[in-house]
């Protein structure tokens, strides 16, 4: 039973994995381009920070697979292209409104649709917010957990933002369009580190059962 | 006049592919950045490295790197130097719980790429600051230090020899999102690419 994360090699993912914050949390950090069903032994647990290179997570499609088969969870972050390699997974980019939170009076269109799941014990709902890139249409039988409206430019007809899938392959999945590795590694966004605060110490636990039976 | 080269990173970024997309000479090609084992640098008058390039991957690449540079390559490098992938670089420093003064860009020196450009444009963009950049780089000893942060000793933005080569290191976002509309800094970027290959 351990966690593991994959690294990207950029500059933000080394700060977010190997900085002192996180780093103790991890079991195991897998360079993403030398990810094997081999390195993945006793690994219950796998993280895809955003922004993995996709031509990477594409080549190793058959090993991120396998392991979700095997009735482990897979958590996967946004910008890595997940639609090309997930089963499941549909994504629809959307054009990102970085400056939606200097206006006072605008509300964020994010909603939150599950406040009974535990992750948000965990993670405030508020530390989910931020620009996005992009919606998912979430599978048959799967749980939006996060999701916007409608586009009001009429680009898309809204999705989640984070939904957890349970029903394509016989683990877990949850896959969000979020990027908090790239904004907590760059040492740039709040909201992102807060998100990081509740999620890492969260997947810890998931992976010591004995402590936490509310899986 | 040879291509530029820039290293793409397997998802769609907008800004990388406005700067592929520059019109005029030379041009900008864009090729996976773990296809560079591949390609002769030789054959390119610059190399664009974004913030979003695996640094890890280019530091196994280094030698490679310092090669091109030394034989009079031209190297635009972007973001927190985390892996040692240039030569002549050491590591970035982190400003805990900074402050608007923290991050403000400094000028020090009048150069090409950034000139008519008021730092005052680079701290902020729709009066929001830290876009540019968060944290400072030692620079070696003889680098043009164009801008710093925060404090002048502090260095964001220099130009560096390496052989015949130069390195022009930015650590912040990606330049190529920076200028305006009018003032985009990655046409700049090439004019000066392009005026040192005919200086030479």
């Amino acid at each position: 039973m351990s966690l593991a994360i994959l690294d990207g090699g950029t500059f933000y993912h080394h700060a977010a994995i190997h900085g002192r914050r996180y780093r103790e949390l991890f079991d195991k950090t897998i360079y993403a381009p030398e990810l094997t069903t081999d390195a993945l032994a006793g690994v219950t647990f796998l993280i895809v920070p955003d922004r993995i290179n996709p031509n990477v997570l594409r080549a190793n499609r058959d090993v991120l697979i396998r392991f979700a088969k095997a009735g482990h969870t897979l958590v996967v972050f946004g910008e890595n292209r997940a639609d090309t390699w997930l089963p499941g997974v549909t994504w629809t980019a959307r054009p990102t409104n970085f400056w939606w939170w200097l206006d006072k009076n605008v509300r964020p269109p994010n909603r939150l649709l599950a406040p009974d799941h535990e992750l948000f014990q965990a993670v405030p709902f508020e530390s989910t917010v931020w620009h996005f890139h992009g919606v998912l249409t979430p599978p048959a039988g799967a749980r939006a957990l996060i999701d916007v409206p409608a586009d009001p430019e009429g680009r898309d007809s809204g999705g989640a933002l984070l939904y957890e899938d349970r029903v394509t392959l016989p683990g877990r999945l949850l896959v969000s369009t979020l990027d908090p590795f790239y904004h907590h590694g760059s040492n740039f966004m709040p909201a992102a580190t807060k998100l990081l605060d509740g999620f890492l110490p969260w997947a810890r636990r998931k992976t010591v059962p004995q402590t936490d039976p509310g899986r | 006049m040879k291509p530029g080269l820039a290293l793409s990173f397997g998802y769609d970024d907008g800004s990388l592919r406005a700067l592929a997309d520059i019109k005029g000479e030379p041009e900008i090609l864009l090729r996976d950045i773990y296809s560079l084992p591949d390609i002769d640098l030789n054959e390119f008058s610059v190399l664009f490295v974004s913030m979003h390039g695996d640094q890890r991957f280019l530091a196994a690449r280094a030698g490679q790197i310092e090669e091109y540079l030394v034989r009079g390559g031209i190297v635009v490098a972007n973001g927190h130097h985390a892996y040692p992938y240039l030569p002549r670089m050491a590591g970035f420093h982190t400003i805990d719980n900074y402050r608007l003064s923290d991050i403000t860009v400094l000028r020090l020196a009048e150069h090409p790429i950034w000139h008519g450009i008021d730092p005052h444009d680079l701290t902020f963009r729709r009066g929001v600051s830290g876009f540019y950049g968060r944290v400072w780089h030692d620079a070696p000893p003889d680098a043009l230090v164009v801008h710093a942060l925060g404090r002048p000793n502090l260095p964001l933005d220099f130009i560096y020899p390496v052989g015949r080569g130069h390195v022009l290191f930015h650590g912040g976002n990606d330049l190529w999102t920076f200028g305006g509309e009018d003032k985009q800094l990655a046409p700049r970027i090439m004019q000066w690419v392009t005026e040192g290959r005919n200086v030479q």
